[in-house]
């Protein structure tokens, strides 16, 4: 069961970016999948640990394409990528710290910042690439 | 024992003194590139004024150099002195840059090309610095310009030796002044070209000095030039050989030797001592560690690997692994020096992944850090104690070898840029130690050139990847201490685990405090005395370059001597004579050669001796140039003789004869101390006196 879908209204344009999207919604529903079927504390903190890393290499080749496109609200959106990777790592260290954790809310968190971002930032940015072409 | 070693230890004492004299940002031995660079474009700029007012004909140079010396001292004047003294100081950094990369070790393995494209330099440096001499034309100049022809006609390139154009005055013409100045305009912009290709494999390369670093060494240079300007020495005058001379040491130490040895001796130790310098990068070649690799699977193209290798080993290119990314990362293994600050700029290289294998996109593949993670956690599991700190050493600063105890591990990297920020935040969250001490090299003096200029912005959240606002950075401390300061960094340790004592415990999530903007420099004098001791270094610099830019004098001749030179470019005699053909001899060569006459082309060496009160001084055979030895020979000799009265008899034969002369000729003459006699053979005068 999927938690989050891909809708084409995702896609910023760039097509790199919009694989690597792809990518880490089918990470966070392979999660939400497996706190489903009962994955214990120590597996959900190590596939956190995996989502956090490919979360940090798909920013840093959004920002590259941005600061390369000279993208006039870099400042906002860089700012918005560094809080996501601190409250994913802060996620993550909770679950490793308490050994539990709640899958609804889990799951809640995660799409809802994904779906906050795409909505916010990476939206704004598909129209600037729009305009700007 | 390695020679190297012997330069390195006043290196490394002159870099803890520059280290507690200067602020790091000013230290001037971490930037004798950058200042090479400064006193170029202070040459350069005070050259185009100096043009402006120069009087490019031999005749008139002098007349227009005292003009603008003393008839504008204020502007000209100054910005001669600043001319030749910024080109002294020129120098001596590039020779303090050449000895001080030698000691360091850093011209070995992929270090070599900035070694190698950097020995031009120092020819192009020398051939700007002579010619510039050569172009005031006063007695210095008529030194240097008789000194270099020499010099030069021990090469067998020129027909006939060029030190003929200063024999006497009266064969001076405007044609080699010419040439000079063409020389002394050309060679800087051919040396501005060479100094980009010697940067050229360096990622942001240092080319301007610290702002006030580069004000206060211009001051230091004006200061200089105000109180000792650089002045002409007596107009020149071939007539005359001047005894004594004031001589530019850093210029020109070569020059006295040229009397001594002579100028195929000089030029064969200068070839020597080039030589030399050009095999030491592989004497012995350095066993450089396996360039960094590139994991594809873990590699989107973010460049961030690219935007920070210090030796522009890394490119992007094409992707090739049909992954659905522009770019990837691709390492040029000739010149990786295997750092490893593309490992700590990668955003994969976070040790939380433990789901499957944790290989970054960027790896060293002889410390991977799969296996750095695991030397963290193993070494952390035997730290005790409320104060647990974990050393990540640079294997170039100080060593930390010693700091290794219950409550502190000790873990050696190649740079301390290599170190992943997640790293610490792994560290210091999963509670592995209280503390994480970053023990690198000198400040602005990486030995792998940016290391801690990435690290600071890194942690400071200036630099991709950040180490995250979550860590306190109380609990981070940054040493920078060269390899000299071992006890530094021992006091920069306690001090940081007494501060972690003090600590709250660590909160997970609570808002980490800002870096620090700037940290003090550990080992810095207080400000007042870094002033005085800024002085005193800058001061002896400037006192270096002004006392040795014409002092100590050269001597010549001593009181009462004259020279007398014996000089003739001629061809001698064909060794046989013309004789006509018959008609028979003239078919049978083919028809394009049939000549009524044939004259075999080579001719006889010029047989020359010289006889003073006498008694012979010279015998010579000069033998004839060209490929046929159809040219002429040539002869330039010098005598320093006393002064006073003299019997001279000079006799030459060019027909091959075994006894007797084909020409004699004497003359009875006074000479006075310092005069230039010449004796000249010329075809169709014979010998004349000058």
């Amino acid at each position: 069961m999927s938690v989050i879908e891909w809708r084409e209204e995702f896609s910023v344009g760039l097509p790199e970016v919009d694989h690597e999207h792809q990518e880490l919604i089918a990470a966070i529903n392979r999660l939400h999948g497996e706190m489903g079927s009962g994955a214990s504390a120590a597996e959900v903190s190590d596939r956190l640990g995996e989502i956090e890393s490919a979360i940090s290499a798909h920013f840093a080749l959004e920002e590259k394409s941005m600061v390369a496109l000279r993208y006039d609200d870099y400042a906002a959106h860089k700012h918005d990528h560094e809080q996501l990777l601190d409250e994913i790592l802060d996620i993550r260290d909770g679950v490793l710290e308490t050994s539990q954790y709640d899958p609804a809310g889990l799951s809640q968190a995660l799409t809802l910042w994904f779906r906050e971002h795409f909505r916010t930032h990476d939206t704004r940015l598909h129209h600037w690439l729009v305009r700007r072409s | 024992m390695n020679p190297r070693r012997w330069l390195r230890a006043p290196f490394d004492a002159l870099d803890a003194l520059c280290a507690r004299a200067f602020p790091p940002a000013w230290n001037p031995l971490a930037q004798l590139g950058a200042l090479g660079w400064f006193f170029f474009w202070i040459v350069a700029a005070s050259g185009v004024y100096l043009y402006i007012f120069f009087d490019t004909g031999i005749s008139h140079t002098y007349q227009s150099i005292e003009g603008i010396t003393h008839g504008q001292w204020w502007a000209g004047g100054v910005l001669r002195s600043l001319h030749r003294y910024a080109s002294d100081a020129l120098v001596v950094v590039v020779f303090v840059h050449l000895l001080r990369e030698l000691a360091h070790d850093r011209l070995r393995g992929n270090h070599w090309f900035a070694w190698i494209t950097g020995l031009p330099l120092l020819l192009f440096v020398y051939a700007c610095g002579i010619s510039g001499y050569w172009l005031v034309w006063d007695t210095l100049a008529q030194y240097v310009a008789i000194t270099t022809t020499r010099l030069l006609d021990a090469l067998p390139i020129f027909g006939e030796p060029i030190a003929r154009n200063f024999l006497d005055q009266a064969s001076l013409s405007d044609r080699f002044f010419t040439l000079m100045v063409f020389i002394h305009i050309a060679v800087p912009l051919l040396m501005l070209l060479f100094m980009w290709v010697h940067i050229s494999r360096h990622a942001n390369s240092r080319v301007n000095p610290a702002r006030g670093l580069g004000v206060t060494v211009l001051v230091v240079l004006v200061l200089l030039s105000l109180l000792h300007p650089a002045l002409s020495q007596a107009p020149a005058n071939l007539d005359q050989v001047p005894a004594t001379l004031g001589l530019d040491w850093f210029f020109l130490p070569a020059y006295p030797l040229v009397a001594q040895w002579g100028g195929a001796a000089v030029l064969l130790a200068i070839a020597g001592v080039l030589l030399l310098l050009g095999v030491l990068p592989w004497a012995p070649p350095q066993r450089s560690p396996p360039a960094a690799t590139v994991s594809l699977p873990n590699c989107n193209g973010c460049g961030r690997c690219f935007a920070d290798c210090p030796f522009g080993a890394i490119n992007l290119v094409a992707r090739t692994d049909g992954q659905p990314y522009e770019q990837q990362a691709s390492v040029n293994a000739a010149q990786c020096v295997s750092c490893g600050l593309c490992v700590g700029a990668c955003p994969t290289a976070t040790p939380a992944r433990s789901a499957g294998e944790f290989v970054a996109g960027i790896e060293l593949p002889w410390l991977p850090l799969a296996q750095l993670r695991e030397q963290v956690r193993q070494s952390a599991a035997g730290l005790k104690g409320a104060t647990r700190v974990i050393v990540f050493a640079c294997d170039h600063g100080a060593a930390c070898d010693r700091l290794a105890g219950a409550d502190v591990a000790v873990l050696k990297l190649p740079c301390v840029g290599m170190l992943p920020p997640p790293f610490i935040d792994f560290i210091l969250t999963g509670r592995l130690a209280d503390g994480v001490m970053l023990a690198g090299c000198d400040p602005g003096d990486c030995y792998h050139r940016l290391g801690d200029r990435w690290v600071e912005q890194r942690i400071a959240g200036k630099r991709d990847p950040w180490l995250r606002g979550r860590i306190p950075r109380s609990r981070v401390a940054v040493s920078w201490i060269g390899p000299v300061g071992r006890s530094a960094r021992a006091r920069e340790l306690a001090a940081f685990r007494a501060s972690l004592g003090g600590l709250p415990p660590m909160v997970r999530g609570a808002k980490g405090e800002p870096a620090p903007a700037t940290r003090a420099a550990p080992r810095a004098w207080p400000r007042p005395v870094q002033w005085v001791g800024q002085a005193l270094l800058l001061g002896a610099l400037a006192l270096l370059v002004g006392a040795y830019a014409t002092w100590p004098s050269v001597r010549q001749l001593a009181p009462g001597e004259a020279v007398v030179q014996l000089a003739f470019n001629y061809a001698a005699k064909p060794k046989i004579a013309c004789r006509p053909l018959t008609p028979e001899q003239m078919m049978q060569l083919k028809p394009n050669m049939r000549r009524p006459v044939d004259c075999p082309r080579e001719r006889w060496p010029v047989y020359v001796e010289l006889e003073r009160n006498g008694t012979i001084i010279y015998r010579g055979t000069h033998a004839p140039t060209g490929l046929w030895n159809d040219g002429p020979s040539s002869a330039l000799e010098r005598f320093v003789v006393p002064q006073g009265h003299q019997v001279l008899v000079v006799r030459l034969r060019d027909s091959g004869r075994q006894q007797g002369f084909d020409y004699e000729r004497s003359i009875t003459v006074d000479l006075v101390p310092q005069q230039n006699f010449v004796i000249e053979f010329l075809g169709g005068q014979g010998f004349v006196f000058r």
